[in-house]
């Protein structure tokens, strides 16, 4: 299903390297991509394809955090949980998104808006604590700001606060 | 492991003040246990290679900064090294398992393993009786693993042996190392519960209760356990078992690492089927019949019976109207002290054994060119090749331990494999042999002869040839390589689907091979024309100038454990013990002579030519030991009417069987866990069988059955115990000495091969080298009753752990063939031919080629009336394995 | 005989070797006081760690404490247990003890099994009136055991929260191990 939808590029990803095992990463990138998550069928093709048996590639999805194993929420909310951002307390973080959209880390709320993931690193050190929702970066976060934030995705599916990925604060103590 | 170098190159190293000289390339590990130095680890096992990932077998090693893993390091000249000397090692020992013990519960006391744990005696020894940690342990969610393998993930210690154990020697790779750190877990694929080999590896390599026997769980603790070393009953492999036995119940199975001809690795059969002997339907009496029931009566009335009936046959039709068939599940002793029975005590030739279900194909073909009833070869010589050639084996199915030999020799050796298989390469619940192989033929069953015969002709026009022997037979060679410049590579193509080239290229492999082993399987040896495909490949060996060279030669797996041994101990009726000739009268002589009893002279006489003459009423009584050819033949063979005509039908058992049910006196058999004895196994090595429990009710060993039997008939042939029948044996035949860890291989004859390539290849040449006719119909498909990795024959049906993993029949397509005829898995089908239809559900493997449909041999009660029944004119093995059918779903399915 | 002295003539006389045996015996009779306990009518006090017929305990909630580990048979230096485990029925991978036997005609009531058993499932009681006619009796199962715990120990150790079935037993941190009596 995957592998025939995405024909050209698994085999564009396949001719990149001698071994056909090392194009894991890349299909399983593919496979995230497609559906937000890593199905077990997409498994199953995956490892068909690579000639490994579904545990070798169910073992590489569990070793990386950044794969999920479930369907995930429109919005996937990653607080920082690393030593730079826990200093600055992004357990509260954690707690003020727990306490706002009544989820847990790992659970997505009832009306398939938001998933909740600490995770490790995101590189973000000098302006924790942080957390990414999807492919962008909400940093220097306070309990106000990431009500909006989540009020903001909510409502318009956008919010003005991001950041983006790899932006540091500019001398005037403004981003972007 | 990185197999020490066969070089006599070697290192001195101190250890703990001792000196130890060890091969160049010996791991400090293993340096450190040949000088009684014993390192603790978890992760390091010798079959393996070192991940050292425990840390638990740190030493100092002088000169080298920090401390080392003993287990990836390797032993040089001149290298101290300190173990259990070194107070900085044992320090770091303690901090490692401080760091294990951090997570792993203290259940010790309702822990399988607990009394032989590897953890449990190093906390001992490292007196870890405190803890830096104050946390509360990780503690995993319990999942249900599998039907016979429990987890129980809280006391994984993380050393990954049994995922290695998967991967490297059993290459299943069933098992996934999920999440990371100490969060690790050991799944099988996802929530999904394990569908593997079920080797039993991963329970018996795990050095904490992690892993555990399911069937045995709970039932014991270690210290209660008896141990008997003996050997297992399915398959032909010949593999040392440890039975644990606990107040004469059979607790669990167990081979130790090192020892027997499988080095401590077991299949589902092995490890998992022992619970046949310890079945409520074992009978314990033994039972005539009166009317349509059976009685209960003594031994005494019952021996009685069959011997008044076996003497009043005789005395009214002649002793030929007496037959007899025997297991190749019965011990050497068993089968010889039948033939004794049969030929001494009764009189008559007409015996057979299940080595004629297939065996006897390669051992007739082994014999007629090289002189040999054995093997040229050992499972060292496996391992070793360097190429390997397998025709019809699904090896990983039939004899998975010799499969283990050839993935060793693969896998870590790197021999080439070239696979002649009926199998698609593609990856499975169980391993693939073809998905090793650097040449893969893939055929369908029906075309192993075209397949060989392509390969001979890719040698013969490779020119791949022995010259020495060419010019000593020219006309031999002449002969053959005429027949097959007649047969054209389009004809081969149809017939197989595979081009010439595919050929030539294996071809030329196999010409490079300086050690080639080429292993024969049942598809080969029991499908339809066996015995020319075997004598083929005879050819090719000799022909390529292989078979004389040490360590090649061609390798028939056996079936049966003691296939090999019931032909030696002269259960097959035209073979005398020893393998020697019936029609031989100076081997008569000499028999007749050590045993003091006369050898009748008439014909022997094969299982066929039995069924034929009981339907003719030239047969009238036949004593059946162990075997069930009621179910194990179809009926197309006509073994209904057979048993049917017959005056007197006596069965020695263990369970009431079909052929049993029909039978008028049944008499209670032992199994192998229950009596003395020897097997040879399919290389020739002959093993000891020890007890293991008592005797179930008052079954008694056959031999001994045979004894008394003797008596009633006043032909007393009296044995005090099974050593004497031993001592007889070894006394009568030189080639049963070698009880011993290894066998020594039987050398090819070269008065044998002078003669098969002057004279004697002419007697078949012509119809072993022609194209078998193909004439199957378009929508016919070709079905295949073949061996599953879970059961053995029918016995194992009895075995309440296998029929967990595989507790029916099913027909299995490959998902595209299935797709094509809109059938999808599980749906039922109307399998049919022209002699019947039989309802089925189906299964769907890729690993079966398209066009092809197999369904285990075991449960085909039902679907067994579809196969057409042929006999071998040369070897009179009866073939029926295969047949050509209709598939049609079944609507409302 | 003729050698006698007179000192000898009048110990001879007044059978003082006699007197001499039974000099405590003499003086008890003057002095009277009891020893014997009148046995069925009197009991002795008993120490409190008099090791008496065993017994199998349950917790407050009544759950069985043996697990079925077989340590108490693999103590005993008389074989006096014997120890059938299983899984239980319904919840898997736990253990307990199917059957469990105890014959206490060979008991020397040395309390290793007490001592060996993890979780204090054993109990020694105060009873020792165990006289019967037919020693068959002697042989008690797993009922027997746990109804002489029952009426012996009526105050039950508190079930641990953390013993989850899911959840090995003695899954716990090492300081939270329930703490044995330390001689």
């Amino acid at each position: 299903m995957l592998l025939e939808k995405f024909k050209d590029e698994v085999e564009e990803i396949l001719s990149r390297y001698p071994v056909k095992r090392s194009a894991l990463l890349p299909l399983l990138n593919l496979a995230q991509r497609e559906e937000g998550f890593v199905s077990e069928p997409a498994m199953r093709d995956i490892a068909k394809v690579l000639e490994l048996t579904p545990p070798q590639v169910f073992e590489t999805v569990t070793f990386y955090t950044m794969f999920n194993l479930k369907p995930i929420g429109k919005f996937h909310l990653q607080v920082c949980k690393s030593l730079m951002c826990a200093l600055v307390r992004s357990d509260d973080v954690v707690t003020w998104i727990s306490k706002k959209l009544n989820i847990v880390p790992g659970q997505t709320t009832a009306d398939n808006n938001f998933t909740l993931s600490v995770v490790e690193c995101l590189g973000s050190c000098g302006t924790g604590p942080m957390m990414q929702v999807n492919d962008d970066y909400y940093e220097q976060l306070t309990e106000e700001k990431v009500v909006r934030v989540l009020d903001d995705l909510a409502r318009d599916g956008n919010c003005h606060l991001k950041s983006g990925p790899f932006m540091f604060p500019t001398t005037s103590g403004k981003s972007r | 492991m990185p197999t020490p170098s066969t070089t006599t190159e070697t290192v001195t190293l101190t250890i703990d003040g001792q000196t130890a000289t060890v091969p160049k390339g010996t791991l400090v590990i293993e340096a450190a246990r040949q000088v009684g130095v014993m390192v603790p680890h978890f992760c390091y096992h010798p079959k393996l290679t070192p991940d050292a990932n425990c840390r638990m077998c740190l030493v100092e090693i002088e000169k080298m900064p920090r401390l080392q893993t003993s287990c990836s390091t390797q032993a040089t000249e001149g290298m101290v090294v300190k173990s259990s000397s070194s107070v900085q090692a044992q320090e770091a020992r303690k901090m490692v398992l401080d760091f294990i013990l951090a997570n792993h519960p203290l259940d010790c006391p309702v822990c399988d393993q607990g009394g032989r744990c590897d953890l449990q005696d190093f906390s001992h020894e490292y007196t870890a009786t405190s803890s830096r940690f104050q946390e509360l342990k990780r503690v995993f969610p319990k999942e249900y693993f599998s039907p016979l393998i429990e987890t129980q993930m809280n006391r994984c210690v993380q050393c990954m042996r049994c995922v290695r154990y998967c991967d490297q020697i059993m290459d299943v790779k069933a098992l996934a190392p999920t999440g990371r750190g100490t969060l690790t877990e050991i799944k099988a694929f996802g929530a999904h519960e394990l569908d593997c080999e079920f080797c039993g590896g991963c329970v018996q390599i795990c050095p904490v209760g992690a892993i555990t026997s399911r069937l045995s769980m709970y039932e014991f603790r270690p210290w209660m356990l008896k141990r008997t070393d003996s050997v297992c009953g399915y398959c032909g492999d010949g593999c040392q078992i440890t039975f644990q036995t606990k107040d004469n119940a059979l607790i669990e199975i167990n081979s130790t690492q090192g020892s027997g001809r499988n080095n401590g690795d077991l299949c589902a059969r092995g490890y998992f089927g022992y619970h046949v002997s310890e079945h409520p339907d074992r009978l314990t009496l033994p039972l005539i019949r009166k009317g349509d029931e059976f009685q209960s009566v003594q031994w005494e009335e019952a021996l009685e019976l069959v011997g008044q009936q076996l003497l009043d046959v005789k005395a009214k039709y002649g002793a030929d109207a007496i037959g007899g068939l025997i297991s190749g599940r019965c011990t050497n002793e068993d089968i010889y002290v039948f033939q004794k029975f049969m030929r001494g005590v009764v009189g008559t030739n007409r015996i057979d054994s299940s080595a004629r279900y297939g065996h006897l194909n390669g051992v007739h073909a082994l014999q007629r060119v090289q002189g040999t009833h054995r093997w040229s070869v050992s499972f060292e010589d496996i391992e070793s090749a360097d190429t390997l050639l397998l025709v019809g084996t699904n090896i990983t199915e039939t004899n998975p331990i010799t499969g283990l030999k050839v993935k060793e020799a693969v896998k870590r050796r790197g021999a080439k494999l070239i696979t002649i298989e009926a199998l698609n390469p593609a990856i499975g619940s169980i391993s693939n042999i073809v998905n090793l192989a650097q040449q893969h033929l893939g055929v369908k069953p029906t075309g192993f002869s075209t397949a060989i015969l392509g390969l001979l002709k890719a040698v013969v026009e490779q020119s791949i040839l022995d010259a020495e022997l060419q010019g000593k037979a020219p006309a031999y060679f002449n002969a053959i390589s005429a027949r097959l410049q007649a047969l054209s590579w389009d004809a081969i193509f149809a017939q197989t689907g595979l081009a010439s080239d595919l050929f030539t290229e294996a071809a030329q492999v196999f010409g490079q091979g300086k050690k080639v082993v080429v292993l024969v399987g049942p598809g080969v040896l029991r499908s339809e024309g066996g015995f020319g495909m075997t004598m083929n490949l005879m050819d090719l060996l000799l022909i390529t100038g292989k078979l004389t060279n040490p360590g090649c030669g061609l390798a028939p797996l056996a079936e049966e454990n003691n296939d090999q041994g019931a032909f030696e101990m002269g259960g097959t009726g035209a073979v005398l013990p020893g393998g020697t000739s019936l029609g031989d009268p100076a081997v008569r002589e000499n028999l007749s002579k050590a045993w003091g009893r006369p050898i009748p002279d008439t014909p022997g006489s094969s299982l066929p030519q039995l069924i034929e003459d009981a339907q003719q009423g030239k047969l009238k009584a036949l004593f059946v030991v162990g075997e069930n050819p009621l179910a194990s033949l179809p009926p197309s063979s006509g073994i209904h009417s057979a048993l049917e005509k017959l005056d007197f039908l006596v069965c020695q058992e263990l369970f009431l069987t079909e052929t049993a049910q029909k039978a008028h006196v049944v008499l209670p058999a032992c199994s192998y866990a229950e009596k003395d004895g020897t097997f040879t196994n399919t290389e020739g090595h002959i093993q000891s069988v020890r007890t293991a429990i008592d005797m179930v009710g008052e079954s008694r060993p056959d031999w001994e059955i045979f004894s008394a039997l003797s008596v009633m008939m006043n032909n007393p042939m009296e044995y005090g115990d099974v050593k004497e029948i031993g001592k007889e044996i070894r006394n009568l035949l030189p080639g049963t000495r070698t009880l011993g860890p290894a066998p020594l291989p039987a050398q090819p004859d070269s008065s044998a091969i002078a003669r098969y390539v002057t004279t004697d290849y002419q007697r078949d040449i012509a119809p072993r080298y022609q194209l078998p006719v193909n004439d199957a119909a378009t929508d016919e498909i070709t079905l295949q009753v073949s061996q599953s990795l879970f059961h053995s024959g029918k016995f194992s049906r009895k075995a309440k752990g296998l029929l967990q993993v595989e507790a029916t029949g099913k027909i299995y397509l490959h998902p595209e063939e299935a797709a094509r005829r809109g059938i999808s898995d599980g749906d039922m089908v109307k399998v049919s031919n022209s002699l019947g239809e039989v309802l089925t559900p189906v299964g769907l493997r890729e690993r079966i080629p398209q066009g092809v449909a197999t369904f285990p041999e075991h449960f085909d009660e039902e679907i067994r009336q579809l196969l057409p029944y042929k006999v071998d004119p040369e070897t009179q093995v009866p073939y029926y394995k295969l047949a050509r059918v209709h598939l049609k779903k079944v609507v409302g399915s | 005989m003729g050698s006698m002295n007179l000192k000898e003539w009048v110990k001879t006389l007044t059978f003082y070797e006699l007197l001499l045996g039974m000099k405590a015996t003499l003086s008890h009779l003057l002095k009277y006081k009891p020893i014997t306990l009148q046995y069925p009518h009197e009991k002795k006090q008993l120490p409190s760690n008099y090791r008496g017929m065993l017994a199998l305990l349950r917790y407050d909630d009544g759950t069985e404490k043996c697990v079925g580990c077989d340590l108490c048979e693999a103590a005993c230096p008389s074989r006096v247990i014997r120890v059938v485990s299983a899984e239980v029925p319904e919840e898997p991978a736990k253990r307990y003890s199917k059957e469990y036997y105890m014959d206490m005609t060979r008991c020397l009531f040395c309390g290793l099994c007490v001592k060996a058993c993890p979780v204090d499932a054993l109990g020694m009681t105060q009873e020792y009136e165990w006289a019967v006619y037919d020693k068959r009796q002697l042989h008690l199962n797993k009922q027997q055991l746990l109804a002489i715990g029952d009426r012996n120990f009526p105050v039950r150790e508190k079930r641990l929260e953390f013993q989850h079935p899911n959840v090995a037993y003695f899954n716990v941190g090492f300081k939270e191990i329930p703490q044995k009596d330390v001689e």
